[in-house]
């Protein structure tokens, strides 16, 4: 039954110009409590269809509803309310990096907050002790007052996702969310998402583009080619055959799982570049 | 134009143009004839390191016409009937007294000259501060991350004429407007301080990562919200240098409107000293005096340019 889910989208349609489509029709429905990945070649409409969920990026065509509301057609103040029960992941974890990691969690709260209680820092012993609880359980209590440039990219990976859940979220919105980090770290991240959603319930929707982990670790794949949903299944659904559509080269298997690492290990070598 | 000789360094001969053609390739020769290709002679024959582009050219030309105008102009002013040498050694023998012989001579007491430093520098904390205030809010209206677009540019536009007029103008404008004293030199400091910090501000703002903002945006953070947590806390340390640099342009500023504004001040006393007294000696001290502050302000904005704004 619709009623039932969490976010239903119906047509969604979005273009940046008039020439390209960055989604077209796109048409899907999440329950509560699914892991779900979207998968695809970049530029195939992974962060777009994300921004448009929460309305960072506003749609051209179709619905989104969300909890039961109508998310595409809904004014600032209505707009934030519905934000607030939706995270946000991103890949450059996108922190306050002159703020320490327990000011950056309860930035979640802000949500929450009236402009003068949000802008003054005014946040209830409750909320406080509660940024400190899921720190702790994302295993960052230490760093709490450790300002966020100084840490590790899987600690403040860790950070963001502490941020996302704090707000109570009902449902995560993850655009490539290890995408920047090494394997051993894009595992642990891996990890508490999916804790999120078996423990928590939350569902969480994560762009991905290493598809050996979004085989490991979803209920559910999707994937977007060119602007248009062209698989949504199981991980056991996904084989070499529908892999090779999703990416149009042949899919050879080592390739498929290693590929990851490599796209993975040439981001990094990048991003050192750029930081050098 | 001799033909300029190419020694590849995979192959012991010179290489000549007709040599690589007639012989064929030798190894390396396509990145050698391509290399050729770009490359530029002067009329001696030798290799060009700087060739002459349109901006290149511009400035050349605007600096050559300087010269010649600053020749003309030397050459043809008329200087009246002052005698140029003459005027030129009394010039001396006054610096002179000026700088080697400061000193009170009874006109102001060194209480009066160490009030006069006091209220030139409160009036430039009293611009700066409501400057920054006022500047702050028209910054955040003219960053195009956290703002409208159309808004943005219209008040960078508008802050870029205000900018363009020299703060003496302005306290000149308002000295008309409001009457001589220390209203219009507020207001005139007050203008071009707003002008200069709004462009500052706008452009530290500007630099904030857009994913920082849409990260805040995506909890449902208000604009305050966003500006307050993640634009403040990225920016605070610049802003703060950029108001202190314009504190020091300022004190320099009001020293100079408290002379032609009837502001009071330290620039007020310099101006009597100077052109009412003819006290040389005096004008030496009060000279010393605002140079004492203005060389500690800029020592200090010198170091916060340094580590916050250029090395942020
Ligand atoms: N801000 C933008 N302006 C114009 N085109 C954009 C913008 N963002 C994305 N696009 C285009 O939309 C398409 C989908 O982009 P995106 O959603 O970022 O893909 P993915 O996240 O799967 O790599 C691409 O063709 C991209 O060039
Ligand atoms: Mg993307």
């Amino acid at each position: 039954m619709e009623a039932r889910n969490l976010l239903q989208i119906e047509k969604l349609g979005k273009d940046y110009s008039s020439k390209s489509k960055a989604l077209t029709d796109v048409t899907l429905s999440l329950p509560r409590g699914q892991f779900v990945s979207v998968i695809g070649s970049s530029g195939a409409g992974k962060s777009t269809l994300l921004r448009c969920i929460n309305r960072l990026i506003d749609p051209n065509a179709g619905s989104i509803v969300f909890d039961g509301k109508d998310v595409a057609g809904m004014g600032r103040r209505e707009l934030r309310q519905v934000r607030r029960r939706i995270s946000m992941i991103f890949q450059h974890y996108n922190l306050v990096y002159r703020s320490t990691s327990i000011e950056n969690v309860l930035q979640g709260r802000l949500g929450y907050k009236s402009t003068i209680a949000g802008v003054l820092g005014l946040y209830s012993e409750e909320e406080k002790e509660r940024a400190f609880t899921i720190l702790d359980q994302l295993g960052l209590a230490e760093f709490a007052y450790t300002r966020t440039d100084q840490l590790s990219g899987g600690q403040k990976q860790r950070v963001g996702i502490a941020r996302a859940l704090l707000q109570d979220p009902l449902l995560i919105l993850a655009d490539e969310p290890i995408a920047s980090l090494d394997p051993k770290a894009s595992q642990m991240i891996m990890e508490h998402l999916r804790w999120a959603v078996d423990t928590l319930g939350i569902t969480c929707l994560v762009n991905l583009h290493q598809v050996d982990y979004a085989i490991e670790f979803s209920d559910r794949i999707l994937a977007l080619k060119k602007g248009h949903l062209v698989f949504d299944g199981t991980p056991d659904e996904l084989d070499a055959r529908a892999i090779s559509d999703i990416y149009g080269t042949p899919y050879v298997e080592e390739r498929a799982v290693r590929g990851g690492l490599f796209e993975n290990l040439e981001e990094e070598v990048l991003a050192t570049v750029g930081a050098a | 134009m001799t033909p300029p000789v190419w020694a590849g360094t995979r192959s012991p001969v010179p290489v000549t143009e007709a040599s690589t053609g007639a012989m064929g390739a030798p190894a390396g020769a396509a990145s050698a004839e391509t290399a050729r290709q770009f490359k530029r002679y002067s009329r001696r024959g030798k290799l060009k390191t700087r060739v002459m582009t349109k901006s290149n050219a511009a400035l050349t030309a605007t600096l050559v016409a300087f010269g010649a105008l600053t020749v003309y102009t030397m050459l043809t002013i008329n200087y009246g009937k002052v005698a140029l040498f003459d005027a030129f050694v009394q010039m001396l023998k006054n610096l002179m007294v000026m700088f080697f012989q400061p000193g009170l001579a009874g006109h102001f007491t060194a209480f009066d000259v160490f009030e006069g430093v006091l209220i030139t520098v409160a009036l430039s904390v009293l611009t700066t501060f409501i400057g920054a205030a006022i500047a702050f809010v028209l910054g955040l209206l003219a960053s195009a991350n956290l703002s409208n677009r159309v808004l943005a540019n219209a008040i960078k536009a508008v802050m870029s004429v205000f900018r363009a007029v020299p703060t003496i103008l302005w306290v000149l404008v308002f000295t008309v407007a409001l009457g001589l004293g220390a209203g219009a030199a507020v207001v005139g400091l007050l203008f071009h301080s707003i002008a200069y910090l709004v462009k500052a501000y706008s452009e530290c703002f500007e630099e904030v990562d857009a994913g920082v903002l849409d990260a805040l945006r995506a909890c449902g953070a208000s604009w305050w919200h966003v500006v307050f947590k993640a634009v403040v806390p990225e920016k605070i340390s610049q802003m703060l240098s950029w108001t202190f640099i314009r504190f020091e342009i300022n004190f320099t500023n009001a020293i100079a409107i408290g002379a032609i504004a009837g502001a009071g001040g330290i620039g007020y006393q310099l101006f009597l000293a100077g052109s009412f007294y003819f006290s040389f000696r005096e004008v030496g001290l009060i000279v010393y005096c605002c140079l004492a502050v203005a060389v500690v302000l800029e020592v200090i904005a010198t170091k916060l340019r340094k580590r916050y704004i250029l090395h942020s």
